[in-house]
């Protein structure tokens, strides 16, 4: 696991094509959805709606520690990468972590300009419906109705 | 295929898989997903993103004449070679592609019907391997063909004689219902609608659902032409929000129906929709002589 930070750092450190290749190394690294949870994904819930792709996403908190359930297809690529990004870097986080992370996670990775407007959205919605479930199911309050406006 | 009004414009996947190593032949991978390319290919394949290749950085407008050669040139394409290109979500950026250069005056052109989807969908081979792109030189074009693009100035002069248009965005959109697509609620207008006198064909109706190939000439004529009572020799605009739906519809109209002077209008409704003052209709559009 590595901090969102650490993990912006790295895409900010490389130019355009070097955060491609990282989007891709972590569309690769998307664990598997576990098998407990193929009936919810094949029932449709825990879909983001706003997400033009089939994006399941089910952040959990158990005992004080957030799980990050996610699957996406292999041919979003994009989304698939940004789950499997929010899933280094706040799998096994504290709710506390996730409320108070970025409200700009896509300008801090610096894909904002990659991606333009019509790409970024669906991966805000993503984001947002993380920390908001983590906060609902931690009764943490989220920092700020935070949005990106990439 | 070849009862379209201009069957040579569309390649099928036989066709890509026959000539994957003419010198004279550029497939191009237009996406929706940045990434995908990235996941395999095509053999011999390029890239170009819409977003970071085919729009200028700074302004809102398309890359100007000297980016584009300079585009081609990095892509191994000359003037003389014969484009072919593909995509996901059923060629939407492939079209768009297509779109901006035809713009510049490309000629030889093609769209390979179906896309990726169908490409992949037939267990056809994709590679990462970068494709090995020959040195080409490629003049600058001298201006754009503004035959094909509508300014704002002119949509509305257009509108106000009752010039046919069609707006391809989603019912809920054209009705003025939302204000951005489903899914994108940021790249929004500050007034919803659609241009007075405008139709209203989602541009996705002119695609198969199960393989995303164009459906055949007699399904389009009836979803354009009988339902909704445009004419191949109207000068007809066709929009969206940002252009890319809309130059998806343009190549319809326009290649497979044979309509002789279609514009696509890019401003589209991100730009009519936040304009002070201009002309807004809600609602769903008014009935055409086929439906009395």
């Amino acid at each position: 696991m590595a901090s969102f930070e650490d993990i912006a750092a790295g895409f900010q450190m490389v130019g355009r094509d070097g955060r491609l290749e990282l989007l891709l190394e972590y569309s690769d690294k998307l664990p598997p959805l576990p098998e407990a949870y193929q009936e919810l994904r094949e029932a449709g819930l825990n879909m983001v709606h706003e997400c033009q792709s089939p994006v399941f996403l089910r952040p959990e908190v158990h005992n004080g520690t957030v799980r990050i359930i996610a699957d996406v297809p292999r041919n979003a690529p994009t989304a698939r990468a940004f789950v499997s990004i929010l899933h280094e870097a706040f799998d096994g986080a504290t709710p506390d972590a996730v409320a108070t992370a970025t409200d700009y996670p896509l300008r801090d990775l610096g894909l904002a300009d990659l991606l333009g407007a019509q790409r970024t959205q669906g991966l805000s919605a993503i984001y947002q419906r993380m920390k908001h479930a983590v906060a609902e199911r931690s009764h943490t309050p989220i920092a700020a109705d935070s949005a990106d406006s990439a | 295929m070849s009862t379209y009004a201009h069957p040579d414009v569309l390649v099928d996947t036989d066709w890509v898989a026959d000539h994957l190593d003419d010198d004279d032949v550029r497939l191009v991978e237009a996406n929706e997903d940045v990434l995908l390319y990235d996941t395999g290919h095509i053999p011999g394949a390029v890239k170009v993103d819409w977003h970071t290749e085919l729009q200028d950085p700074v302004q809102r407008d398309f890359i100007d004449e000297a980016a584009f050669a300079e585009l081609c040139e990095t892509k191994g394409i000359g003037p003389d070679t014969t484009v072919v290109f593909y995509g996901d979500k059923n060629n939407w950026w492939a079209c768009y592609a297509f779109w901006v250069f035809r713009l510049y005056g490309h000629e030889s052109l093609r769209v390979m019907d179906g896309g990726r989807k169908k490409w992949a969908a037939e267990d056809r081979p994709l590679t990462t391997d970068a494709p090995d792109l020959p040195a080409v030189s490629y003049p600058v074009p001298e201006a754009p063909d503004l035959s094909i693009r509508a300014f704002r100035g002119e949509v509305l002069a257009h509108q106000q004689q009752d010039g046919p248009m069609v707006d391809v965005r989603s019912p809920e959109e054209f009705r003025g219902e939302i204000t951005h697509l489903p899914g994108l609620p940021e790249e929004s207008s500050m007034r919803g609608g659609h241009i007075p006198g405008a139709r209203n064909v989602p541009w996705s109706n002119a695609v198969n659902d199960d393989d995303g190939t164009f459906k055949p000439r007699k399904e389009l004529e009836e979803l354009y032409q009988q339902r909704e009572g445009l004419g191949p020799n109207d000068p007809t605009i066709a929009y969206c929000r940002i252009g890319e739906r809309s130059s998806h519809t343009w190549f319809v109209l326009t290649y497979l129906l044979g309509f002789d002077q279609v514009k696509n209008y890019d401003g589209s409704w991100t730009e009519w929709g936040n304009l002070v003052g201009m002309p807004i209709e809600k609602g769903k559009a008014k009935p055409t002589a086929a439906d009395q």
